[in-house]
């Protein structure tokens, strides 16, 4: 998978992270007195029976691992200091060095088709002199 | 009335019964579409763009431009959602009625990521067509380099076939 996909998905697991995190703040946080005239909320008891500041720190923890991550993804960016226009122009040297190189496979091709036509006439021309000098031998 | 299995065609294929005498007697297709167009509910454009942020009416919250500093802007981002997060949390317990401009933000923060990685992917493309590009030269060049060692290799042989034959 490529590192933009990549991004793109730890992108999405920091959402998801987040998300849940709130969640679970407001899931589990015990009820908070809002005035003096109010009386004591009821202490509050989670359903497993754990303490209440455990998860919420574990999903912090995550969360910002998540981000750390992120950030090392995005500084493995293979994105070079060069703009658009520059690689554009990379695009057009590459282009006309490749025209240039497949001109000169060309030429090669052709000399070596060439040649192993000559050499397949002299190899024509020998074969018909053996056939020639056994000649006087039937005779 | 049951209907045939096979209905017939639609009317206007009267229109094309002259139409290997006479190709002009046939109407001429539709032209193509420019812009936007409804298809089945959804807009679709003829023109395959990333629409800007503005367009999909999101605030950008990073530097306008065409030379953009992807890796400064993708950090500082996330920075910033990590300090929206953690308002949030803030924002519950002081004044837990202002919540929806957190979230907000936080989604703004969220929009703002995903479209400057999806800008990310013309770079990629051109990328990637750099390094086909020099791939294919490389071949190239290699098979230039193989062609002149083995006509090199055929003339050496050729001449030491015409040594021996001179020999005897």
């Amino acid at each position: 998978m490529d590192i933009i996909s990549q991004l793109q998905e730890q992108v999405n697991l920091i959402a998801h992270l987040a998300f849940n995190t709130v969640g679970t703040l407001q899931r589990d946080a015990p009820p908070n007195r809002l005035s003096p005239n109010y009386p004591e909320p009821p202490a509050h008891a989670t359903e497993d029976g754990s303490n209440f500041s455990e998860q919420p720190k574990l999903m912090s923890t995550t969360l910002v691992k998540a981000a750390k991550q992120f950030d090392a993804l995005v500084a493995a960016l293979p994105i070079s200091e060069s703009g658009e226009e520059a690689q554009l122009k990379r695009i057009s040297e590459l282009q006309a060095e490749n025209d240039a190189i497949g001109l000169e496979l060309q030429k090669q091709l052709e000399a070596a088709e060439k040649e192993l036509n000559q050499v397949q006439e002299l190899f024509r021309q020998a074969s018909d002199n053996c056939l020639n000098l056994k000649k006087p031998d039937d005779s | 009335m049951a209907t045939a299995t096979y209905p017939p065609p639609p009317p206007y294929y009267r229109l094309y019964k002259d139409y290997l005498q006479d190709p002009n007697s046939a109407p001429d297709p539709p032209p193509p579409i420019e812009g936007t167009y409804l298809c089945f509910g959804a807009n679709y454009t003829t023109s395959d763009v990333l629409p800007t942020l503005e367009e999909q009416g999101v605030r950008q919250l990073y530097s306008k431009g065409p030379n953009v500093d992807f890796k400064k802007e993708l950090r500082s981002l996330n920075g910033e959602l990590q300090l929206h997060v953690l308002e949030l949390a803030d924002i519950l317990i002081e004044r837990p009625s202002q919540y929806a401009r957190r979230v907000e933000e936080i989604s703004t923060v969220f929009k703002n990521l995903h479209h400057l990685l999806n800008s990310l992917r013309p770079h990629q493309a051109r990328a990637t067509l750099i390094h086909i590009l020099e791939l294919q030269i490389q071949r190239r060049k290699q098979a230039v380099e193989d062609i002149k060692k083995r006509r090199e290799e055929a003339r050496r042989l050729l001449n030491e076939s015409l040594a021996t034959l001179d020999g005897h």
